[in-house]
């Protein structure tokens, strides 16, 4: 028997009750019985021999008839499986019917789906990319960043020797590895490159768990000081830079001018640090591990637990060696302890918020979706009135009618469901192509399975959502109250519009939330622009180039060259003033040191500290510093003659708050070469943002190229012509100076600063895009609702206007019911909006998250939007005659 | 109705044989289970002796199956009795299954009275 004719069958019969299905097998059972007796008896046997024998003729009767029971309780399942999909493939059918039979609505509703899926899935796939998803190492939670800490400066990076004393002491960690980055320059064959390296210990993939794709990792001892350099490649580079030569295992580069031979290939997206081309091992010199550089914070730990250890057992584990360091160097150390965090954390820490804050906002615009649908689908639904009425008549129960309905609204849901997870998959991949790139872990944002089931689910809950109001709502009013409309001719007067009002100022009240944070985002971003930098950003450019050590290994190699340069620079056409300088504003450049002034020790717990920064005469005029008192630096301050250091005014402020820094003397322990970075101070000049436009500026402090060299200088140009044009002269200069050097960083005065605004930007763009949608959609909403009542108020409209009302006042009436939707939306929304808006704390700057600017134009847009969602509707109704009107019904 | 013979033995029924006779009985029109255990009875001149358990037993197993399809009715004595009739799959079901067992009926008895 065929599947579906067995259906057919199965679904004509009546289901039966539990107790009912005992009952007919008792009554089966009896009547056949009692027919046999009275067989019996007309063949002459007395009724107990009658009785008798049909009894052993049956057979066991009561366990037949529990048999039994069981056999019909099951076909009863069978039979109710079989109706319930029965029933669906009909209502599927039906409800495709039903949907081409209004490809408008249609369309308008899975357009809407889509857009709140294809946005929702974008968001979740970073989500679940950056935050959620374990990083690609073995057992990666096992995996903890360790640091050290200051107690009022905070958690910071750790010094060589004290790395090397925790890695020898911790009982906790399976094993502690170090990395910190570096950049090295590549020569030999083809273009000179320079490369973004990390410098790892040599235990650095074990510990992760990393396994080389060719070759091998790094072997025991190859971080040794004087060990034979060895490098291991990403992939991605070794694709990129030698076609993916099978033979590079073994082969020898020249990395800043050394041999170093290749050993092995990683997958660059399963390793870390992200984005680095290669790795080497650490090499530290003797004199890192020794006290006198415990000061000098920059190594980066990684430690692996030992199984079964906690992050608080570790972390009782690694305070305790962080205060045996104390002991061992109290003028460095005091202060000083040190802990770990779950690496995964370590990287996504500052992101979790900005990406749940958009989690929030698209599940708002999915909200939004939802609410809007719904209204559609009761507007459709009391347009079908009649349809439902006549089905309802015809015996048809509420549950059926509700079933037929939510399925509809369930293949809407779930064809919108399919476009939008076309669409999440491109938005994922414009998220991640617009992203600024210092997001950690945009590799790992993709499709996966696990975004796939969530699109679908969501599509799914959606369609229950949307479609199970207005299915109650058309299945509850009476069958005869309805057919007697339907005669009156006034179909769908009972069309739901108080539920689509309460939907339609929901959908008001969230679009106000979404406008309140893009509103907060984008006070905070126009701030931000305006924040003065410290630096005039116009027409600057900056390029930087890094020094091998083997060539220009003597400071006074690295003079030579800054000054070869510079006068290069100056020579070129178009350029007004050229230096030399180290760190730069608006990176990440981060070189903090301590000092003494005037050679006395301060407190050993509140060491005066500041950034320090390198820069060559006329780098305060180039960049646009302005000069705040003394003097800046000038050709004479050369590196015979006396140090000379040029502070911040904050520097200044904090440190010689009698205002008398001038003329008083810095001493930091950093030095080489026999001599130790510090001077008299001759100058201040303002403060420049050096980490973001955000983050105030730190103090800090300059001091000459000349008598401090640098083997990593960056060349700031001021020209009168635009970069590009630049761009030429300066690579043919750095040619001719020396063939092996590359250039990069090559950058502008106004990247710098657009770079520094690259984040805020991205959230502001994200969230008022959706922002844009919700408003949108609830406009709708309120232009459908708004036109409904003035197609269903026209003989009142008639009557009005045949007593005498003016077009302007039917205008009014209309557009005042308008504006009363958006009044209740905007007191919820508004309310809703004040207790939310707390979420956008940190990613704010400089604007009071309840900023009453922000609320008093969102209340603008949003009356603007309602009032012209209702121009069309009120336009319609102002010109109808009132005849026509009354003529109308 | 004649007495049952002494010395014969009645033939308990081979397997799957009820189903067919439950068919064909249907065969001839819509039925209640007792109809249908005196028709196996007279029709066999009681040779066949069919437990009703079991025959009730086989109804509800070709009832869930589909071959033949129930409703409850009233019996010529005014009773409420459950009456069965053969479905369209059911029909197809007895064409096939009494064409074999007229073929293995043949086979049996042509190794046993060879011409």
């Amino acid at each position: 028997m065929s599947f579906g004719r067995r259906f057919r069958r199965l679904i004509g019969l009546p289901t039966r009750s539990g107790p009912a299905i005992d009952r007919d097998l008792e009554d089966e059972v009896a009547f056949h019985l009692e027919m046999r007796v009275r067989d019996l008896q007309r063949i002459g046997r007395s009724e107990s021999e009658a009785r008798q024998q049909a009894a052993s003729e049956f057979g066991d009767a009561s366990r037949l008839k529990q048999t039994l029971g069981r056999m019909d309780r099951a076909a009863q399942r069978d039979r109710r499986i079989a109706r319930w999909f029965a029933d669906f493939t009909h209502d599927v059918r039906f409800a495709f019917r039903q949907i081409l039979r209004s490809p408008l609505f249609a369309a308008v509703s899975i357009l809407t789906v889509a857009i709140g899926i294809g946005a929702t899935t974008s968001i979740m796939s970073a989500v679940r990319g950056i935050i959620l998803r374990p990083l690609p190492f073995e057992e990666p939670e096992r995996l903890l960043r360790i640091y050290s800490r200051h107690e009022r400066l905070g958690p910071t990076a750790v010094s060589v020797a004290d790395f090397a004393d925790l890695r020898a002491q911790v009982a906790s960690f399976d094993g502690v590895a170090a990395w910190y980055e570096s950049t090295t320059n590549l020569s030999g064959e083809g273009k000179p490159e320079r490369l973004e390296a990390a410098r790892v210990t040599d235990n650095w993939f074990n510990l992760l768990g990393v396994r080389p794709q060719s070759g091998r990792t790094f072997l025991d001892g190859e971080e040794q000081h004087g060990a034979p350099r060895r490098a291991i490649l990403s992939d991605a580079f070794w694709r990129r830079r030698f076609g993916g030569d099978p033979n590079i295992v073994g082969r020898t580069l020249r990395l800043d001018g050394n041999p170093v031979e290749v050993v092995g290939i990683v997958d660059g997206e399963r390793a870390f640090p992200a984005n680095v081309e290669l790795w080497m091992t650490t090499r530290f010199a003797p004199e890192e591990f020794t006290n006198a550089q415990r000061g000098a914070r920059w190594l980066r730990v990684v430690g692996r637990l030992k199984p079964g250890v906690t992050v608080e057992q570790a972390n009782d584990d690694v305070a305790r060696v962080a205060k045996l360091l104390v002991e061992k160097d109290p003028r460095h150390n005091t202060g000083y302890t040190a802990f770990g965090r779950p690496l995964q954390e370590s990287i996504i820490g500052n992101y979790r918020r900005p990406l749940y804050v958009l989690l929030g906002a698209v599940g708002l615009v999915m909200l939004v979706v939802c609410a809007n649908v719904a209204g559609l689908m009761v507007a459709r639904t009391a347009a079908r009135d009649t349809e439902i009425a006549v089905r309802a008549a015809m015996g048809a129960g509420r549950g059926r009618i509700v079933r037929q309905l939510v399925t509809e609204a369930l293949v809407l849901a779930i064809a919108g469901g399919a476009l939008g997870f076309g669409l999440g998959v491109l938005g994922t991949s414009l998220l991640v192509r617009f992203a600024p790139p210092d997001i950690p872990r945009l590799a790992d944002v993709g499709i996966d399975r696990m975004i796939f089931t969530f699109s679908f689910g969501l599509a799914l809950m959606t369609g229950l959502v949307f479609g199970l109001a207005p299915a109650l709502q058309a299945s509850r009013h009476d069958v005869r109250s309805r057919l007697q409309a339907e005669s009156r001719g006034a179909a769908g007067r009972f069309g739901g519009t108080r539920l689509r009002r309460v939907l339609v100022v929901s959908e008001l009240a969230v679009a106000i939330v979404l406008l309140v944070c893009a509103g907060l985002l984008l006070r905070s971003f126009a701030k931000l622009q305006r924040v003065d930098p410290g630096f005039r950003p116009g027409g600057l450019t900056a390029f930087t180039v890094t020094l091998p050590e083997s060539r220009y290994g003597r400071l006074v190699d690295q003079r030579q060259f800054l000054d070869r340069t510079l006068e290069g620079l100056r020579a070129i056409p178009g350029v007004e003033n050229a230096a030399a300088s180290f760190g730069l504003p608006l990176t990440d450049a981060r070189f903090q040191l301590t000092f003494t002034i005037d050679g006395k020790d301060g407190d050993a717990n509140n060491e005066p500290r500041g950034q320090i920064r390198v820069a060559s005469p006329g780098y305060f005029e180039s960049m646009g510093i302005p000069l705040v008192k003394g003097r800046t630096f000038t050709p004479q301050d050369r590196w015979d003659s006396p140090q000379v250091i040029v502070v911040s005014e904050e520097l200044a402020r904090r440190f010689f708050p009698k205002g008398d820094a001038i003329g008083h003397r810095l001493d930091t322990g950093w030095g080489r070469e026999g001599r130790k970075l510090g001077g008299d101070i001759v100058g201040i000049v303002g403060d420049v943002k050096q980490f973001g436009l955000s983050i105030d500026a730190p103090p800090a402090y300059y001091a000459v190229a000349d008598q401090w060299p640098i083997d990593e200088p960056t060349f700031v140009v001021r020209g009168t012509t635009n970069t590009v044009a630049l761009a030429g002269g300066i690579h043919d200069l750095v040619q001719q100076l020396d063939t092996e050097l590359p250039i990069f960083d090559l950058t502008t005065g106004e990247t710098l600063v657009a770079a520094s605004l690259a984040q805020p930007r991205f959230y502001l763009m994200v969230i008022a895009a959706f922002a844009t949608a919700a408003l949108l959609l609830s406009a709708i909403g309120v232009y459908g609702i708004i036109a409904y009542t003035v197609r269903q108020r026209t003989r009142e409209i008639g009557v009005r206007m045949a007593l005498g009302a003016s077009a302007a006042q039917i205008v009014r009436m209309v557009v005042g019911e308008g504006l009363t939707l958006a009044a209740f939306g905007l007191a919820l929304g508004v309310m809703a909006a004040m207790g939310l808006a707390g979420q956008l704390t940190e990613l704010l700057f400089d604007v009071p998250e309840r900023d009453w600017i922000t609320f008093v134009s969102v209340t603008a847009v949003l009356v603007v939007s309602a009032v012209a969602a209702c121009v069309l509707p009120a336009r319609s109704a102002a010109r109808l005659g009132p005849q026509e009107a009354l003529r109308g019904e | 109705m004649a007495d049952r013979k002494d010395g014969e033995s009645n033939l308990s029924l081979l397997q799957g044989t009820l189903d067919l006779l439950i068919l064909q009985a249907l065969a001839w029109g819509q039925m209640h289970g007792y109809g249908i255990s005196r028709l196996i009875r007279e029709r066999t001149n009681e040779v066949l002796l069919v437990e009703d358990a079991a025959l009730y037993q086989a109804l509800h197993r070709l009832e869930r199956k589909g071959s033949i399809e129930a409703e409850w009715g009233v019996s010529d004595n005014n009773r409420r009795a459950k009456y069965y009739s053969l479905t369209t799959s059911g029909r197809r079901v007895l064409r096939r299954e009494a064409e074999n067992w007229r073929r293995y009926a043949g086979a049996i008895s042509a190794v046993l009275d060879p011409a």
